[in-house]
Parts: structure tokens; sequence; C-alpha cells
């Protein structure tokens, strides 16, 4: 309730700057993006998180899934460092060495961003089904389920909150990063910031991060629903008491 | 039912978890594979069913090599319990019991009615209460009653047990072997059972396997494994307090002898005096005019003349015939004359026990089938 709160005092503070920042309307010689291209923006920043975010989950899944196998278990180690490095990579190269991989654009930065925030759901969705306990995974087998069955009957379900955890992280992530997109012509918000920053005009740059913080904001307190609501009531129950006893 | 041939298991390492282990268990028997941790006797239990393949050695269950079959038809016709954390905690009651008849491919209305069955059977009623609810939802023993419940799920005729009582509270755990010895009574399975807990083995166990290093070291009912222990190992194993464990599996009825002699109250005191020089008895129960125990008679207090219905010691406690003799030595010592009557429904004498009767039994200990004749 409190966070709640907090939320949404937040989300007005940051409304308010964005509308204020578009309300006065010039700085001096420099035009600040009017509402409606500022409008335009804030869709194109929602379409390419939305894409690559796609894309990141669709193959960070099974990605996450294949390595958890146990025939699969020489390349966890292998993982956990590339998921390591990976993360400390800055943004910014990343989305550099694609421009020039693939030429500026959308695509490149949409390919960018999803070899970026891949990384946490990979992660997530080895940890969560690796973590399931070794007596329920044989539990399963004694009972005479195939492999397969105790994945999607027993493993995935059990390994969804962190499966969605790892989504929500990598959402957030993909909020922050598409900024940076801007930079290589693909639009979004960050093309407000990046011209902000060329012009050195704060109002400029506020314009454009405002609106991209409320945006992973929403985004994250959306996921953390989805994420509840996508967890099996049973485990939800038993999380909740797992809790409650400590 | 079940025969293990010279089975070993090597785990990669080196490790010699089962050594040249050979065990038969009949239809129907209740074996209670026993040891310290580390014996090797959770191994032997997973290599029944194919969870720990076999190094060496051949294993049959019911006439066929377990290697002969796909090894989740094989896992299917036997049921397996482990302790509680083995419930799958995003499923329901119902869904967890049903999870071999639906693998099975059992039609939903009787996966459903097999479920509220089980349920009722192990004591979880009203059974559609349970059906929906989630294992968090249930206590440390009623998660047990439905891990066992669950590996019943397909009626399957043998039972895998691995230490499914472990993790609960001692008086839930009694309360639960005795609910399970009743259920097994009358379905009859053939159960393995590991155990690392002595008193259960003798308890539940029609033969108890016990195990040491890997290797066999014992395979008898509990009542020769208490009585003829084969080494110091097992000497140590089922304790100093052996003798009194071994009263557990003898019923009162099996050492009460014939109908005991006995005073009435509508006779002298006189006579009484005179029954007992004769007996060289210094106490006897007294029964009404009909039969029922109503106390005892003792030379102390039988002085006098009179009749035996005025001087009569009022009784304390009672036996029954199907009292396990440890609980009969129990209420012996809060007896006032040190004896114990029994007495039938109808609270008839039928037998007497005393500490002679216990000695008695001590010193020859009883033949293994009248274990199985123990009412919990």
């Amino acid at each position: 309730m409190r966070r709640n709160l907090i939320l949404v005092v937040l989300l007005l503070g940051l409304a308010s700057v964005t509308a204020w920042v578009t309300h006065i309307g010039r700085v001096g010689f420099f035009m600040m993006a009017p509402p409606e291209k500022l409008l335009a923006a804030l869709r194109e920043h929602v379409e390419i998180v939305l894409v690559a975010e796609a894309i990141a989950i669709a193959v960070g899944i099974p990605l996450g899934l294949l390595l958890s196998r146990r025939s699969f278990s020489r390349g966890a180690p292998i993982l956990s460092a590339i998921t390591s490095v990976g993360q400390t990579v800055p943004t910014l190269a990343l989305v550099g060495v694609f421009s020039i991989m693939l030429g500026l654009g959308l695509r490149s930065a949409i390919v960018a961003l999803a070899v970026y925030t891949v990384l946490p759901i990979v992660r997530n969705t080895y940890a969560g089904l690796t973590s399931v306990d070794a007596r329920v995974r044989e539990a399963a087998r004694g009972m005479g389920m195939s492999p397969a069955q105790t994945l999607w009957r027993v493993e995935f379900p059990l390994a969804v909150p962190l499966i969605m955890a790892g989504i929500r992280t990598s959402t957030v992530l993909n909020v922050g990063s598409a900024a940076v997109a801007g930079m290589i012509g693909a639009g979004g918000l960050g093309e407000i910031i990046m011209t902000g920053v060329s012009l050195r005009l704060v109002e400029m740059i506020l314009q454009g991060a405002a609106p991209t913080a409320a945006l992973a904001i929403l985004l994250d307190r959306l996921l953390e629903t989805i994420g509840t609501r996508a967890t099996p009531r049973g485990l939800r129950l038993a999380l909740r008491r797992e809790l409650a006893e400590r | 039912m079940i025969e293990l041939r010279s089975v070993t298991k090597v785990f990669p390492g080196g490790a010699r978890a089962v050594d040249n282990v050979s065990l038969q268990i009949h239809q129907g028997e209740f074996c209670v594979l026993l040891g310290p941790s580390g014996c090797g006797k959770t191994t032997t239990l997973k290599m029944i069913n194919r969870l720990v393949p076999l190094t060496a050695g051949e294993i049959h269950v019911g006439d066929r090599d377990i290697r002969s079959l796909r090894v989740t038809d094989l896992r299917r016709r036997i049921g397996y319990a482990i302790q509680e954390v083995g419930l799958f905690p995003h499923m329901t009651v119902a869904q967890n019991i049903a999870i071999v008849p639906r693998l099975l491919g059992w039609p939903a209305a009787r996966r459903r009615a097999r479920a509220h069955d089980l349920l009722e059977l192990l004591g979880l009623t009203p059974a559609d209460d349970y059906l929906r609810r989630y294992p968090a939802e249930l206590s440390g023993g009623q998660r047990q009653r439905v891990g066992v419940a669950r590996a019943l799920g397909a009626d399957p005729a043998i039972l895998l047990m691995d230490e499914p009582f472990g993790a609960i509270d001692p008086i839930t755990r009694e309360r639960l072997q005795d609910e399970f010895l009743r259920i097994q009574n009358e379905i009859r399975k053939t159960v393995v059972f590991v155990t690392h807990d002595i008193h259960e083995a003798i308890k539940l166990g029609d033969r108890v396997a016990l195990m040491r290093d890997g290797r066999l070291v014992q395979h008898a009912p509990p009542a020769q494994l208490l009585s003829q222990p084969a080494d110091d190992f097992v000497r140590g194993f089922v304790g100093t307090d052996r003798t009194l464990k071994s009263l557990r599996l003898t019923a009162v009825r099996d050492v009460m002898g014939a109908s005991p002699a006995r005073a009435r109250i509508g006779d002298t005191l006189v006579a009484a005096r005179e029954a007992m020089d004769k007996l060289g008895k210094t106490v006897l129960p007294v029964a009404d005019d009909e039969d029922t125990f109503v106390g005892w008679i003792s030379r102390t207090v039988a002085t006098g003349s009179g009749l035996v219905g005025a001087r009569v010691i009022p009784y304390l406690v009672l036996g029954s015939p199907g009292m396990p003799l440890n609980e009969a030595l129990a209420l012996m010592l809060e007896s006032a004359t040190g004896q114990l009557a029994i007495v039938d429904d109808e609270r008839r004498l039928v037998g007497l026990v005393t500490f002679e009767t216990l000695f008695e039994r001590v010193r020859r200990p009883p033949e293994p089938p009248s274990a199985s004749e123990v009412q919990p």
C-alpha cells in the first residue's frame, strides 16, 4: 500500500516534469520537442522495448532450459561467465558494435538490446529450473514421469517465479538501454535526450529522460503483478508460508 | 514378489554403496531396510525402481527382470513415497494423488474418485475438503498422509517407502505408523520401507533387513533380530533395552494363559484364604455373579470372617487381550497388586498378567508369527 503510494507520487512527479519542460516551448533559440513529437517518441520507445524484449524472451527461456539439462551441464559455467561479463559491457559499446556490423537504424538497435537483455532471462531460467528441490524432481521420476513430463509438469511451473523475475529485470534494463539506441538513429525517447546533450540543454534532456524513467517504473510494477499472477497458486502459498516461518 | 540377487552398486569414484546383497521379499510382506546412515539402505531401495542403476546382480519384480521393462512403466507399477517435501507444491492434493493415474491415462472422473477414496482411507476427512487444498495448506502429518495416498494412487502391488515418516514429530509419527499398519492389514501390499529407527522397524516390519557398510547383516523377523542378534553390530544397533523392545512384539493374549482362578464376591473370606493357600498365591482377582471383574482380594485384607465382597480392593487399571506386552507392563506398574487383570469387552475376566508371565516370555522369546497379531 505504502509502496504503491510512493510509486504514484513518483510517477506524478515525472509526469509533471515532462509536462513542464514541454510547456515552456523554447529555451533561447532552441525549440523543445512539441507534445505530438514527444508522444511519437514515446510510442517508438515502447515499440523498440517490446520487440527487443519479445526476442530476448523467445531466445532466453529456451536457452536457459537447454543449459539446465544434464547433458548440457558443462555449458553452465560458460554461461555464468558470459552473463557476468556480458552485464559489465556498456550498452553504449554493444550498440556501437552492432551499428557498425548491421548499419545505423532501428534493426541494429533492436538486435543490440535483445542481446544485452537476454542475459538475465537465460540466467534466471537456468537458476529457476536447477533450484527445484532434488527430492521433488526425484519423486517425479520415481513415479514414472518421463524427462519431458518432469520438465513441463513439475520443474517449469516451479521455476515460474524466477523466470518472471528475470523477464522483469530484463525489461527494466531494456527501457534504459533503449535510450542509447537513439544515438544510432533508431528513434525513441533517446533521440530527444541525445539532442539535449548535444545542445547542452538540461530541459530537453529532462524531456526525454523523465518519461523514460516513468516507463521503466510502470513496466516494472506491471510485470511484478503479472509475475505474481503467473505463479501457480499452491506455489505462492508455499512461498508465503516459507517467509512466515523464517 | 521382489527378489534381489547379488546386487551390487559401485558409484562413480569407487564408493561401494551396496555390496552383494541378496534378498527375497514375499507378496504382501512388509520388509524394513534398517541401518545407520550411509549403510546403503536407500540405494538398495532406489535400485528396485531403477532410480539408481545396478552395477552388478539382478532384481526381479514379480518374475520379471526390472531391466526388461520400460523404466517409466516399471515405476508406474510401483508406489513410491518419500519424505513430505516430495509433494508437488504447485498441485492440489487431488492432483498430487492422481499423478500416476494421470500418467496411466485414467479418465478425470475415475482419478477424482480414486483420490477421494484414498483420502478417506488415510483418515483425511471430509475428503472433498482436502482435495482442493495445496500442500502448503496442510500440516506436516497431513502432508505425510497425502504422500502415502499418492504412492497408493494407481493401486500398485508394491510400495517403496523411503523414511516416509522421518520429518515429523514423534507423536504424529507414532499415530501415522499405527494407521499405516491398520491400512496395510487391509490392503496387504508388498512394502519395502527404509528407516534408521529401530523402533519403527520393529513395530512395522514382518521382517527386518539390517544393513551395514553396504552389506546385509541380518534378515529376520523383528523378534528374532532382538532375541538372536547375528553379531555384535546387530546387538549394538538394536540396543541394550532390546528386551523391553521385544515386549512390544507380543500381544497379551499370547501369554495370559487359561482363564485364571478367581474369588466370587459371594464367597466367604475363609474360602478365599483356603483357595489362596491351595494355589500358593497372595492375591486373587474377584468377579461378581455375572463373572464381571470387580477388583482384588489379598491375604492382608482377607482376615476374619464375612464375605469377599465386603473387602474387595478396587482395581485401578485394566488390560485387554490385544494389548502389546510393553503397554501391559506399564499398566502393571500402576496396578494396586502388581498384577494386571485382562478383561474382554464386557469386562469379564479372561486372563491375568503377572511379572512371572513377563519373565518367562523374556527368557523364552516368542515364535515369529505371534508378532503380526499385535494390535496397536
